[in-house]
């Protein structure tokens, strides 16, 4: 056993100022294995695995105690020169963002180079031939290609390929994963995650894989660490975990994530898990059904008619300017009290769709109808009278609130502004009513964005959004930024709040499993144009399209 | 539970306490603001200007002591309570520095005080021009604190005088170039395209030509005189707040909670006023702080070259110009002292500046 260990920490603790962020943690990493840690924001799983490199600020950050020992030393007392010879060459690190962990003044190339250069003896010419084997290695295509671009000039999936190669070009012991796949499409997650499963086991490296992604790490670690709040509490073989979860967070945390075989009426929170008040009801087909024979015998709330949107955009002088259609022929039909699911990978025209259809950007041409009407015709005297109708939740939830205004006069602007109710005592009466509906309370009304959690200022944002009595709702990838626990409880409120008010949804995701656990009806996009258009449940069943099928294969399955 | 929340705001002003070159200087500049307000409460002479001249005893050292001789005013005049409080006595009584005096029968005989071992004129002077009171009420020792100017006024006077022109210079320009340079800048980065290319055009051209010369320019279009100067150095500083208004508007805009403004049909006037402004305060307040600094200095500059305040106005600036051919001659004093009074003022809104930027960087 002893043998095969290559790290552990002991009972390491690690404060921030006066707080305590990491308590008393103990693992090991053994040979040839990936080790998972899943966890949500603010788990402590990135500052445990930052420790190990002693990457931690140094000013605001203290080990307070306990070891690391990689190869019978104790990383924690080693001094910074001492670990230059480890990081990079024993040890090294890929992180989340692919944008801007490369230096995007250097060709790509010159950088895995550099490491080279830095930790062996290699002279330029075989550090170049080196790098070039590299490349090859995590599969870029066109090597000589990438090793001459700048990182601007290669895609997201190929960049973070780039750092791949930069994290093995010295075959560590140890790779860490920080969250390599959060800010990529699904489909190139796939091909990542394959990619490190092959690397792996070509070069026999430990692995260190970190997510807040349960389904993924089902699918790539053989050893799985789940930690909340700084503790770890629980850890075991994959498959059993997830068969067979012991800990109370372990299973809220499995459970609440929408899932793509049946649809369960309320999606249980880590709050129903620790109270035992488990709603397993389950939405049939035939409910379905039913619904939906009442949903689409009505004439049509939002009819899109052809619509498109063109940006230009001017390379130089003398070059002819490049037009290029973000939205490109897309037509739909909407209908009062439905979800209309808005699926499709970045940069494939879903949220140029969403901002045509709040008229926030025009679009080139085409018709949008709403209740009759043409929207995209309307003076903008008739426009500010339509927003009052058709509203959105966006995605961040921390730059969407202005953080100098107290939440409930947030609420109560929108109120103001379009003269709803009679006086300010009313209205004030009003936010205090739609804080409650949300889940909030009454105390909340006079405090500021700022000191509120990611959950709670969604819940503020939606509050903000329906206090207008909107019809159609426009939720731009609204739960994307928040963590799995957290998400199941907006998606409820936002189910809850269907069908207490009637509102129709557009829903806006490039997560399939939620779009699907929310939508009546699919949209899929790609480059701009329509995929495919059916029930959702229709479509992951027999996805008519390639990219359909592409995309649903790539989901990471549950064991 | 009524709580009582934490805003932005406040954070800033927590954190701007802790600050001591911060508070300091804050209490520093309204400590200026209180003497200028209140100059010639203070003030040892506080006629109009503070521009009583003793000839006689021109350029003297700080805590030089003379007899004085008060011979009062003959013609009343009718000056207001507040009058008088905010713009000095209009018409004072005269003095005379003597060397020594006798009391006669019913004539004061005085010897003038002359300098440099000189003898002074006899003199006399009828009893009767004092009313009421003896003589000797009115001869009395007088200290002059930081000595005496060139026309032998009393140089203290000048200098707390003088700081009402330096801060109210201050005043004036900021809230000048608040006022156009916040509402260009805010339309130029709000609404971009033309607007954004035209008032940019307009800043580039007024940003070319040379502040001094700019200033120079308007003086002369609008006349020689203090407020004059006011106008023009606030017309020439409203240009660095357009530019940090319109950067900072243009990546503000791009935030979620303006395109929530947006989609929530606030207007746009609103939009500008209530959810972007608010938020980009902090920089404007750090570069009003700077510009108060700059505002003083080119109003010395200016007066230093005769522009500015014209004589018997006290300004500072002027007062360096005086005298500043002294500063060889062995009495440097008359040229510092003003010197050093520009120099903390400046410094302290230099201060005030950094500190306030520190407390409004919520970052960290």
């Amino acid at each position: 056993m002893s043998n095969n260990n290559i790290l552990s920490f002991k009972n390491l603790s690690i404060s921030f100022g006066e707080n305590e962020v990491i308590h008393n943690i103990s693992y090991h990493l053994n040979k040839n294995e990936i080790l998972g840690i899943v966890g949500e924001s603010g788990s402590g799983k990135s500052v445990s695995s930052l420790a190990i490199l002693g990457l931690l600020p140094k000013k605001i950050s203290k080990i307070t105690t306990g070891s690391i020992i990689f190869n019978n030393t104790d990383l924690t007392t080693l001094s910074s020169k001492s670990f230059q010879s480890i990081r990079g060459k024993k040890i090294s690190m890929i992180f989340q963002e692919p944008m801007s962990s490369l230096n995007p003044s250097m060709r790509c190339g010159k950088q895995v180079q550099e490491i080279l250069l830095q930790h062996t003896n290699l002279s330029k010419q075989r550090a170049k031939q080196e790098t070039i084997l590299l490349f090859e290695k995590v599969k870029l295509p066109n090597p000589e290609r990438v090793y001459n671009a700048y990182p601007h000039e290669i895609s997201g999936g190929q960049k973070q390929r780039v750092m791949i190669a930069m994290a093995i070009a010295c075959k560590p012991d140890i790779l860490i994963a920080d969250e390599p796949t959060t800010a990529l499409d699904v489909t190139v997650q796939n091909e990542i995650i394959k990619l490190l499963k092959t690397l792996q086991a070509e070069t026999k490296m430990s692995v260190i894989f970190i997510t807040h992604d349960l389904s993924l790490i089902s699918e790539i670690a053989d050893r799985v660490l789940v930690m909340y709040k700084g503790d770890i509490v629980e850890q075991g073989e994959t498959a059993s975990i997830f068969k067979d979860p012991q800990h109370i967070y372990t299973k809220a945390l499995i459970n609440s994530r929408p899932s793509l075989e049946t649809r369960l009426k309320v999606l249980p929170t880590i709050q129903d898990y620790l109270n035992n008040t488990t709603n397993h009801k389950i939405i049939s087909e035939a409910d379905r059904k039913q619904k939906h024979k009442i949903l689409y015998s009505k004439p049509p709330l939002l009819e899109v008619k052809n619509i498109e949107k063109e940006y230009i955009s001017k390379s130089g002088w003398f070059n002819k300017p490049t037009s290029f259609k973000a939205v490109n022929n897309v037509s739909f039909k909407l209908y009062e009290g439905e979800t209309l699911g808005l699926v499709g990978e970045s940069g494939c025209g879903k949220s140029t769709l969403g901002n045509a259809i709040l008229q926030l950007d025009k679009a080139t041409s085409g018709s949008i109808l709403y209740q009759g009407i043409d929207i995209t015709k309307l003076p903008n005297s008739e426009i500010k009278k339509l927003r009052k109708d058709i509203q959105i939740i966006f995605q961040d939830p921390y730059s969407s609130l202005n953080p100098r205004i107290p939440v409930g006069e947030a609420i109560m602007e929108p109120m103001k502004v379009h003269k709803l109710y009679i006086s300010d005592k009313e209205r004030k009466e009003k936010v205090i009513d739609i804080l409650n509906k949300v889940g909030l309370s009454e105390a909340y009304f006079n405090r500021y964005p700022h000191e509120f959690s990611g959950g709670q200022r969604q819940r503020i944002g939606i509050a903000r959004t329906i206090a207008l009595q909107p019809k159609l709702i426009v939720c731009d990838e609204s739960v994307s930024a928040l963590d799995i626990s957290v998400q199941a409880q907006v998606l409820n409120l936002l189910n809850e709040l269907k069908e207490d008010f009637g509102f129709t949804y557009i829903f806006i995701s490039h997560d399939l499993a939620v779009v699907k656990y929310m939508s009546d009806q699919l949209l899929v996009m790609n480059e701009g144009r329509i995929e495919e258009l059916d029930d959702a449940d229709v479509i992951y069943k027999n996805p008519k399209r390639e990219y359909t099928k592409k995309l649903i294969h790539a989901i990471p399955k549950e064991l | 539970m009524s709580h009582k929340s934490n805003s932005l705001k406040q954070l800033a002003l927590q954190k701007f306490k802790k600050n001591f070159w911060g508070v300091f200087s804050f209490y520093y500049i309204v400590l200026v603001g209180l003497v200028s307000v209140f100059a010639y409460v203070f003030a040892p002479d506080n006629s109009q200007h503070a521009n009583q001249m003793h000839l006689s005893i021109h350029s003297k050292k700080p805590g030089f002591k003379v007899t004085m001789l008060t011979i009062p005013l003959q013609l009343e005049t009718n000056q207001s309570f507040f009058d008088k409080l905010f713009f000095g006595k209009k018409s004072t009584d005269t003095e005379v520095p003597i060397a020594n005096y006798s009391v006669g029968e019913d004539v004061l005989s005085y010897k003038e005080y002359t300098s440099d071992g000189l003898e002074g004129d006899l003199k006399t002077i009828p009893l009767t021009t004092f009313p009421d009171s003896s003589v000797e009420d009115y001869i009395k020792e007088k200290t002059f604190l930081f000595g005496t100017d060139k026309y032998g006024r009393d140089l203290l006077s000048r200098v707390l005088v003088g700081a009402r022109i330096s801060f109210f210079i201050g005043f004036v320009a900021v809230f000048i170039s608040l006022l156009i340079g916040v509402f260009m800048g805010s339309v130029a980065g709000y609404f971009g395209g033309k607007v954004d290319a035209l008032i940019m055009w307009i800043i580039n051209v007024t940003w070319s030509i040379p502040t001094l010369l700019l200033v120079i320019a308007i003086t002369l279009a609008l006349g020689k005189g203090f407020w004059q100067v006011f106008i023009a150095v606030g017309l020439t500083m409203w240009v660095e707040v357009a530019r940090v208004v319109r950067g900072q508007i243009i990546s503000a805009k791009e935030m979620q909670y303006v395109t929530a403004a947006r989609a929530l049909g606030f207007d746009d006037f609103r939009i500008i006023t209530k959810h972007i402004l608010p938020n980009i305060m902090a920089p404007v307040i750090v570069i009003s702080a700077a510009n108060f600094a700059a505002a003083i200095l080119i109003e010395s500059g200016l007066s230093f070259l005769g522009i500015g305040a014209q004589p018997p106005m006290a300004s500072w600036g002027a007062m360096i110009k005086d005298h500043y051919n002294y500063i060889i001659l062995g009495k440097p004093y008359l040229a510092i002292i003003p010197g050093l009074c520009i120099m903390s003022l400046v410094m302290a809104f230099m201060l005030i500046g950094n500190a306030l930027r520190d407390a409004l960087d919520v970052k960290s």
